[in-house]
């Protein structure tokens, strides 16, 4: 037996009078914020990959062969295996190039796994250690020193760590024999599949004759421009005068990742608009029933001295109810959906990185205030009749 | 000072163009403890000056006054606050929110005081008057399984809940059995000397508005004194 009896005691209870209308909206609510929050999160992942990638390569332009900017970018953002290669002299000319501080090259071996070497298709770099500020940054946080010959790291998501989750193991790769000491932590790049070896091995897997490399072959440079220089024209210049090259800039690596996803992001958009419109028309039909329905209470109330502040706080009571369990079952349907379906998509299984929680509770929050927001927009008119409901006309019945 | 003094009352209504008097320049004065009846035909405006007395309908003219304090000179918090503190309603039909149990129906009211009562002593008070109405094992039904009689009860009891001066009922009696008519009687005669409130019911009942200390007539929106 109650004691107190309080509004949301009241709201509760006009809800449960109508199960099954409450759950269709709350329903429709759900949808809505899943499509939400299924599309931030998508959205998110990928953007928040390129992002970091562009960020974690720590250069300001990438050199590589005319026409092979598409397969650099495949391999540093989506994982994949892709090999190109240019003369190594172009190093020395891009590091001549005014305006460039300080350059670095890598080269990118495609092994095939069965036929060269003990791991299946991947990508292994050779770098320039000397030279290096790609790799180096994360290769000094784990062993604290340089790679000898015959030795090699592997990034956190690579077929060997996956395989074998230890190091010190040996692989052969292009019909060497490699001595795994180390793996790298997650950089958020497609250098997470990748096996890393000092450029000084690549003579030896020339001579063994497992890899169609010509000696004397570089696929990328990464170069740093002096403070204050512009980037985009720094990459100008080296277009300009090594015409056998294309450069990107930091900020336009994944250039044309972002715009489909700048597509998609419009598609999910428009659908969340679109399914905004019938939410917010569902929610107006279903309040509109309630207020006519109530009408006869609401006069009863406004009799016994309930003021119209009261009835609307009950009355919006009942529709934040409803918005915030709809919402809150939108947020779990889309974040389980972004979970399932992120093997489904080709791009947020090539390009994506997972997102932090405090993301994560970001797109929450956003499906929340949109999933109240629209539920509430639609009770407004429904609301405002409510607000005007004169008890006198209500008690006589006319 | 008359605990309800009403001053040349009139409410008009436009119908179809034309102009309706629903109460036509009402006067009188009832003082504090009176249990009053005013009896009328269906439409001679007996509910609309009830309307108008409990502070839900505002007069097109005239002036309604509460212990002195002119009840429309109130705002509209003021006014919905004069309706909590000072009026219970009785209405003509089966007026429980169906969605609450009884004792919850009767909670209601409580929650709109300005000053809210202790939880357990409105609880409390809830229990005492449904055991006056006879009711007190019907506290956790709802009112969709109670009797049309025991519904009114609890209507009644609920008009008390707040501690009203100024008891209003509207036909409280026009829907049920003769026996059940005569037990609601009853139930208004006994708060009427238990809590000293004010009644005044309107009725098209001789036979029931007789059973009132002083009567009173309506007809065609104008009073008479019987």
């Amino acid at each position: 037996m109650p004691k107190e009896f309080t509004l949301l005691s009241h709201a509760l209870r006009n809800l449960g009078r109508r199960p099954t209308r409450a759950a269709i909206l709350v329903l429709a609510i759900g949808l809505l914020v899943a499509v939400l929050v299924f599309g931030l999160s998508f959205v998110r992942r990928v953007d928040s990959s390129i992002r970091a990638t562009s960020e974690r390569l720590g250069a300001d332009l990438l050199v590589v062969p005319t026409g092979s900017r598409g397969a650099a970018e495949d391999v540093l953002l989506e994982h994949r295996v892709k090999t190109f290669y240019m003369d190594r002299s172009i190093v020395e000319r891009v590091r001549r190039t005014p305006g460039v501080a300080r350059v670095t090259s890598q080269t990118y071996l495609a092994t095939i796994g069965g036929a060269c070497c003990d791991v299946p298709d991947t990508i292994v770099v050779a770098f320039d250690q000397e030279s290096d500020f790609v790799v180096r940054p994360w290769l000094e946080k784990k062993i604290g020193r340089k790679l000898g010959k015959g030795e090699a790291v592997v990034g956190s998501e690579s077929a060997f760590n996956i395989r074998l989750g230890l190091t010190e193991v040996d692989g052969v790769l292009f019909g060497n024999l490699f001595h795994i000491v180390g793996v790298l932590e997650k950089t958020g790049t497609g250098l997470d599949t990748a096996i890393f070896i000092d450029e000084g091995n690549i003579e030896d897997i020339i001579r063994n004759g497992k890899v169609s490399l010509r000696p004397g072959s570089v696929s990328v440079v990464f170069a740093k421009v002096e403070e204050g220089r512009d980037p985009a024209r720094v990459a100008a210049a080296i277009e300009d005068t090594i015409i056998e090259t294309d450069t990107v800039a930091r900020r336009d690596i994944g250039k044309n990742v972002a715009h489909a996803l700048g597509d998609i992001s419009r598609m999910f958009l428009a659908t969340f608009a679109v399914a905004s419109l019938l939410a917010a028309f569902l929610a107006w039909a279903v309040f509109s029933g309630v207020a006519n329905e109530r009408a006869r209470e609401i006069g009863l109330m406004r009799a016994m001295g309930a003021k119209e502040s009261h009835v609307t706080r009950l009355f919006l009571l009942e529709v934040l109810l409803i918005g915030a369990a709809g919402s809150a079952v939108g947020m779990l349907a889309g974040t389980a959906l972004s979970f399932l379906l992120a093997s489904g998509f080709t791009i947020l299984k090539n390009v994506s990185t997972d997102l932090g929680v405090v993301e994560r509770l970001g797109i929450g929050a956003a499906g929340l205030l949109a999933g109240t927001g629209v539920c509430l927009f639609g009770a407004l008119a429904p609301l405002r009749r409510t607000r005007s409901t004169e008890p006198l006309v209500v008690l006589k019945g006319d | 000072m008359p605990r309800l003094a009403v001053e040349q009352v009139t409410k008009t209504f436009g119908v179809n163009g034309a102009c309706l008097r629903a109460v036509d320049g009402v006067s009188f004065e009832i003082e504090a403890g009176e249990f009053v009846s005013i009896i009328g035909h269906s439409g001679s405006g007996k509910t609309t000056l009830l309307s108008i007395l409990g502070g839900l309908s505002r007069p097109s003219s005239g002036r309604v006054l509460f212990d002195g304090l002119d009840v429309y000179g109130l705002d509209g918090d003021a006014l919905s606050e004069y309706r909590c503190e000072k009026i219970g309603f009785v209405f003509q039909f089966a007026s429980l929110l169906p969605a609450l149990t009884a004792m919850e129906n009767l909670l209601l009211p409580g929650g709109f005081r300005p000053a809210r009562p202790p939880a357990g002593e409105a609880a409390e008070k809830a229990l005492e008057l449904l055991g006056l109405m006879g009711l007190r094992d019907k506290a956790d039904v709802l009112p969709s399984r109670l009797s049309g009689g025991q519904q009114r009860r609890i209507a009644i009891a609920r008009a008390f809940m707040n501690d009203p001066s100024l008891i209003l009922a509207d036909e409280p009696t026009g829907d049920l059995d003769e026996e059940t008519e005569a037990e609601v009687m009853g139930v208004f005669r006994a708060m009427n000397e238990r809590s000293g409130a004010t009644f005044l019911m309107v009725t098209h009942n001789t036979e029931l508005a007789r059973q009132a200390g002083r009567r009173m007539k309506m007809h065609r929106g104008a009073m008479l004194e019987l």
